[in-house]
């Protein structure tokens, strides 16, 4: 028999030869002392390689616990995962917008009334957020170049990297209510500002595609609950809605006047994961709430309301709710307030 | 089958956040990215859970290997001033060792460091042929020349010829 090469040596000594092979090998080590001295060396080569590896190894921590079904991974890695999806959606958003703006020569004016109401809390001067957010900063300048036409993209493309970043405030809003007490009114009438802010102008509206009307009943079957309306105004027409992110989402046509149809938007938010996504972010999200309670818009949201703000408690926390139409994002914002629950608006 | 991958997790968690640290090189990443594994498992569940991991952390750590060199770039920025931490002469010392060890382990092919890795990680010779698509007669005779190098291109380095063989 030849000697043994290095690769059979090593299998032998890793103890993965298998049994025939490795008599055969014991057979010529007996007799061979040149391949016993390769043994001996090899050996010690295994032992030092597992020696540095050894080295390169982390700090050994206690096994964290591991549930079935426990998925902590994904709220661990947040940022991680979401933040190149933000990237994507900011970036079709800034295109979104061009394109919208240039198709769309009738609205563009309309919007740009909905911007220059939102722009101001926006459009802070960029310097403060720049070490924070190169990136933004870096995304939005693109964006304002791939969209010439629209130069305030910019400002509100950062807007949105925010909502995204902290995409549902609302359980965090319930986990409050528990404890925050007085302050709860306060943040319970920040709350539709702070989503309201991007979404008062053009880009968002497309973000919600209506497709075919549908029945009260089915949109109640659809959301689990009852679709929210502006009280007091005539229902022309429900529809099915669809949205990225949104698990269900119903949207009703009501009439302000002969030419004023507003829509009012309630979405079931997409299950599984965003729930843990939520808990992880709920530090996060506090302070940007608390700063959406002392901004102007707040302050102006403060106005007196006991009665919405009694029944935006009763609205599941769960549901998204917005409403959109060709008014001013005051007047909008306004009309956010006043939102109830389909059954309760028109009952007795 | 969540009850076997429990025991998998016992067992084989801390092999992969190894494994995920040498390429990653970052404990609190490494850790991170093998709970990112498992979690995936867990929604997965895959045949072979133990193969089906490594296969997976493989991927993240190259992908995360992808986004954190992009992220030095902005950084490089950011971190002018130094990181002023006292550090111990023993801290200076593991990490100059470890430094070495990852300098020497980059310098294997990616095939032969990927066995190596896998082999010490636990995995069989059969479990490393699977993953990698090496023939499992292969296995030995990599593992052999991976070693070799590693040693080789370590104590070339750091000049601590260690009198051997």
């Amino acid at each position: 028999m030849s000697h043994v090469d290095d690769g059979i040596l090593h299998g032998y000594l890793d103890g993965e030869l298998a049994p025939a092979e490795a008599r055969g090998v014991d057979a010529h080590l007996a007799q061979c002392p040149e391949c016993r001295r390769r043994v001996d060396e090899e050996r010690a080569l295994i032992a030092r390689a597992a020696e540095l590896l050894a080295v390169a190894t982390p700090p050994d921590r206690a096994l964290p616990p591991f549930r079935a079904g426990d998925v902590k991974a994904p709220t661990r890695l947040w940022w991680q995962v979401r933040l190149p999806l933000a990237w994507a959606a900011t970036v079709a958003l800034a295109l979104g917008i061009g394109a919208y703006l240039g198709s769309d020569e009738q609205r563009a004016p309309e919007a740009e009334a909905a911007r220059s109401t939102v722009a101001p809390p926006l459009a802070r001067p960029e310097p403060p957020r720049q070490d924070l957010t190169r990136r933004e900063t870096r995304v939005a300048t693109g964006a304002a170049r791939t969209a010439p036409a629209a130069p305030p993209a910019a400002p509100q493309a950062r807007a949105r990297v925010d909502n995204i970043a902290v995409p549902r405030p609302e359980p965090v809003m319930s986990a409050d209510r528990a404890a925050a007490g007085v302050a709860d009114s306060v943040r319970l009438e920040a709350r539709p500002e702070w989503i309201a802010q991007p979404k008062a102008s053009g880009e968002e509206r497309s973000q919600w595609q209506k497709e075919g009307a549908i029945s009260i009943d089915s949109a109640r079957r659809v959301l689990g609950a009852d679709p929210l309306v502006v009280p007091g105004v005539p229902i022309e027409a429900l529809y099915r809605g669809r949205a990225i992110g949104y698990a269900d989402v119903v949207i009703v046509e009501q009439a302000l006047d002969s030419t004023t149809t507003i829509e009012v938007i309630t979405a079931r938010t997409a299950p599984q994961l965003l729930d843990q996504v939520v808990v992880a972010s709920a530090p996060a999200a506090r302070p940007e709430l608390a700063r959406a309670a002392d901004s102007p818009a707040a302050a102006l949201a403060k106005r007196p309301a006991p009665r919405a703000a009694k029944a935006a408690a009763q609205v599941r926390p769960d549901l998204f709710r917005d409403v959109r139409g060709p008014l001013s994002a005051d007047s909008l914002a306004a009309l956010r307030r006043r939102l109830q629950p389909l059954r309760a608006a028109t009952g007795p | 089958m969540p009850q076997d991958l429990a025991e998998i997790y016992r067992t084989t968690y801390r092999a992969l956040v190894r494994f995920l640290y040498r390429k990653v090189w970052d404990a609190a990443r490494a850790e991170a990215l093998a709970q990112e594994a498992f979690a995936r498992a867990v929604v997965h569940k895959p045949d072979n859970a133990r193969g089906w991991l490594f296969i997976v952390a493989a991927n993240m750590a190259r992908d995360d290997a992808r986004r954190a060199a992009r992220e030095r770039r902005h950084l490089t920025l950011l971190k002018a001033e130094p990181q002023s931490e006292p550090a111990t002469d023993d801290a200076v010392h593991a990490e100059t060792e470890r430094t070495q060890v990852r300098a020497a382990l980059e310098q294997l092919t990616p095939r032969d460091r990927e066995v190596l890795l896998l082999w010490d990680s636990g995995l069989s010779y059969d479990e490393i042929a699977a993953q990698t698509g090496l023939a499992r007669g292969a296995i030995g005779t990599t593992l052999a020349r991976a070693r070799r190098r590693l040693v080789e291109a370590y104590e070339g380095k750091s000049g601590e010829h260690v009198a051997r063989g």
